[in-house]
């Protein structure tokens, strides 16, 4: 049945002078489906890395400590400000291999191209979460902290109780825009033939010269992707507003 | 009113504290005593150090020099983080600014410091939260946040709040001073009854008649001192310093006024 | 922030040279590892000439990408759907893909070259590599014209009608200059942004920094020297990214203040 439909999918774009002859080739497709399958397991372990990492991030810089901050605010100022292609570069090709040297060998590095995808990707959101966070964290009034102060918290179970889930309510919109670009950064793991759908692509259009097919479809699966993202931001935002705070 | 017994223990004690924030002196020299069970208020001119003096007691001030002795506690010794936090767990405070937390529910601002710090069951600790707001008359306010009610109600809500820690001391900081007039009455009422119940309290305010009424004794503060701490009859009536006389006799004309404006 | 955190950030003010020169200090042992710098210093014209093409790459697509911008986000507010239509279609498509993806898109799909007039015109990799991020440029940049566009209160306009002038005068004098304020930050930190973006045009063949730094690379074959590279070309985006985005920020605070 599928087979059907493709074929009349095929015929149809071929009127319009489209070729997508290679859906129907066994090897061509599973390696394309599988591309489209790594892009998603990026997407879905880049996400709450780059959260979790951003809240960290977002800790130290406001956590009024220098040897804390300083170190954080230099990463957060260096990844925001070089292109990430690059950070990605230095960190397989110059931290990688040394790490393969100090280890005895690429066979002992545990550490795959999917991580450094992953770590690099991810921390570089990250970064920008960071930022959004502190502009929340401060603008929870001094009073509230105070508060909770008096209460008998400590600094983390204020952060964790009070600061974050009120600066997480401020800073969701630019969040959910970082993580759009998350998803469209996936495509540099390419550069260090990570099978992403990028690379996969690659594949086939050298094979085939069907760049502009395969083009259409790249965006549409990164269109579906990014769509999906900024609804589930809505709902998280509409399931955390509470009357009175910043509606 | 129970008279000011000498053979009560006191629970908080002041002597000679002394304050600076940065070059600017705001305590020059405070002594304070409040006996268990007792009602203190302390009242004065605007920027005499009054919140100063509360914000000391539950070490989130540090005086430069002076004792503060707090249920036993040495609180101008105590020197890491965590002992001011155990210190903090045991005095509630209740802020001008009520600063409930706004993404919470009523009761579960009410119940997060309970369950989080004391570890106290979450069911048991509903329980205490809802006899709590029954005993402030917001019963019915149980699932409401705190966007959703009136400053008064947001207040009471703060008060209830600082109980469910079950504190031995409570610090009320200008409680009503940014409430519409006519809200001030119904969390006056409150702090009322629970001073009758025998509450351990200070509290920084400008209802003069109100502290009056409850005070076991009342602190006069002008420039960074405590200037005067006597029953309220005697510090209102038979004062001998003319500048206490001063400032009451600005309130006295309304007294007779006031006697009228009864809240609950 | 509270009263605590105040000496700490003047701690951290203090600090702040002290690291830096001890980051230099280390930085120039390294150097004086005398094989390593010649090595560097003989390719350091190579690579430039290639951060050359990174900053021509990005000008010439943020001008295209401007200038087709704006009229999107003309078009974009346009009172006429089938106008509007259009332009919200092509932001909304190009702002979710990835740009490597378009690099890839332009360079594979136009020819390498063109017959203008009956002439034979090479159609270099680079400029793919410009048109390829003209096309999200433009989109960005449309909904940056439209935000800045839509954020000057209806009042201003009102305001100006009655003081008697035309539409055009009023759109020229007081709407025009307020959308330029507001949308200068914004549009510089995508520069920024763009420029990063260049870097991607290596995986092209394009000429670049980055495709220079891995020639150099494995023209070397050494491991101090491969570092020393790759930290070169992080530096270079770094020192031409960061006053950027240092100078966007001051602008933003300008602008809150006004």
């Amino acid at each position: 049945m599928i087979d059907a439909a493709l074929q009349r999918f095929i015929a149809l774009a071929g009127a319009v002078g489209l070729h997508y002859d290679f859906l129907l080739s066994g090897t061509e497709v599973r390696s394309w489906l599988a591309g489209m399958g790594t892009t998603l397991l990026l997407v879905v372990l880049a996400i709450p890395l780059s959260l979790a990492a951003g809240i960290a991030f977002a800790a130290a810089l406001t956590s009024g400590r220098p040897w804390l901050g300083l170190p954080v605010r230099a990463y957060v100022e260096l990844t925001r400000n070089t292109p990430t292609l690059v950070q990605l570069m230095f960190a397989f090709f110059a931290l990688n291999m040394l790490l393969s040297r100090a280890l005895g060998g690429a066979a002992n590095n545990p550490f795959t191209p999917v991580f450094w995808v992953l770590a690099v990707t991810g921390l570089h959101v990250a970064a920008f979460h960071a930022e959004a966070l502190r502009g929340g964290i401060e603008a929870v009034p001094a009073p509230l902290v105070e508060a909770a102060q008096a209460t008998g918290f400590s600094r983390l179970e204020i952060l964790r109780f009070v600061t974050l889930p009120l600066a997480l309510r401020t800073a969701l919109p630019a969040l959910v825009n970082n993580l759009v670009n998350l998803v469209k950064l996936t495509t540099i793991g390419s550069a260090i033939a990570v099978g992403e759908v990028t690379y996969a692509s690659i594949m086939i259009w050298t094979q085939r010269d069907n760049v502009l097919e395969l083009m259409i479809l790249i965006l549409l699966f990164f269109g579906l992707i990014n769509l999906t993202v900024s609804r589930i931001g809505r709902l998280v935002e509409r399931r955390l507003a509470v009357p009175g705070y910043g509606a | 009113m129970a008279q000011h017994s000498a053979d009560r223990p006191n629970l908080v004690d002041l002597q000679d504290v002394h304050l600076s924030f940065g070059a600017v002196e705001v305590l020059k020299g405070i002594d304070l005593t409040v006996a268990k069970g007792d009602a203190v208020s302390i009242i004065g001119p605007s920027g005499s150090g009054k919140s100063t003096i509360l914000r000391c007691i539950n070490g989130l001030a540090q005086p430069q020099a002076g004792r503060i002795t707090v249920a036993g506690v040495r609180v101008d010794t105590l020197r890491s983080e965590a002992e001011r936090i155990a210190l903090r767990k045991r005095i509630g405070v209740v802020f001008q600014q009520y600063n409930l937390f706004p993404h919470l529910t009523v009761l579960e601002n009410i119940t997060l410091a309970p369950v989080r710090i004391l570890k106290v069951p979450r069911a048991e600790a509903e329980g205490h939260a809802r006899d709590l707001l029954a005993r402030v008359r917001l019963a019915d306010k149980v699932s409401a946040y705190p966007g959703e009610l009136s400053g008064g109600q947001q207040q009471r809500v703060a008060i209830a709040r600082a109980l469910a820690m079950r504190p031995e001391l409570v610090l009320f900081d200008e409680v009503t001073s940014a409430l519409d007039p006519e809200m001030v009455g119904e969390v006056l009422a409150v702090i009322r009854e629970l001073v009758r119940e025998g509450l351990t309290s200070i509290l920084v305010t400008h209802e003069m008649r109100f502290a009056e009424e409850i005070s076991d004794t009342i602190a006069f503060t002008e420039n960074g001192r405590i200037v005067a701490q006597a029953p309220p009859a005697e510090l209102f009536y038979r004062s001998g310093n003319p500048r206490i006389r001063q400032f009451i006799g600005g309130f006295q004309g309304f007294r007779d006024a006031m006697q009228d404006r009864e809240g609950i | 922030m509270s009263a605590a955190a105040l000496p700490a950030r003047g701690a951290l003010r203090a600090a702040g040279p002290w690291l830096a020169a001890a980051a230099s200090a280390i930085l120039l042992w390294w150097l004086l590892d005398a094989r390593l710098t010649h090595d560097l210093l003989d390719w350091l014209p190579y690579l430039a000439s290639g951060f050359a093409m990174n900053v021509l790459i990005s000008v010439l697509a943020m001008t295209l990408g401007t200038l087709g911008g704006i009229g999107l986000g003309a078009m974009e507010l346009s009172a006429v759907r089938l106008v509007r239509a259009p332009a919200v279609a092509y932001v909304q498509v190009f702002r979710n893909a990835p740009h490597l993806v378009l690099i890839f898109a332009t360079t594979y799909i136009f020819p390498f070259e063109i017959v203008v007039a009956g002439n034979y015109l090479p159609f270099p990799d680079w400029l793919k590599a410009v048109l390829g991020l003209a096309i999200p440029a433009a989109a960005y940049v449309a909904e940056i014209a439209r935000g800045a566009i839509q954020s000057v209160p209806t009042t201003q306009w009102d305001a100006a009608k009655g003081i008697g002038l035309s539409r055009s005068q009023t759109l020229r004098w007081i709407i025009l200059p307020q959308c330029l304020r507001r949308a200068l930050p914004p549009w510089m930190n995508f520069y920024a942004s763009i420029t990063m973006s260049t870097a991607l045009a290596s995986l092209v063949g394009v000429h670049e920094l980055l495709h220079a730094a891995t020639d150099a690379s494995t023209a070397v074959r050494r491991d101090d020297f491969t570092i020393a590279i790759y930290l070169t070309v992080l530096l270079a985006f770094f020192l031409f990214c960061y006053p950027i985005s240092r100078l966007t920020r001051r602008l933003e605070r300008r602008l809150v203040r006004r």
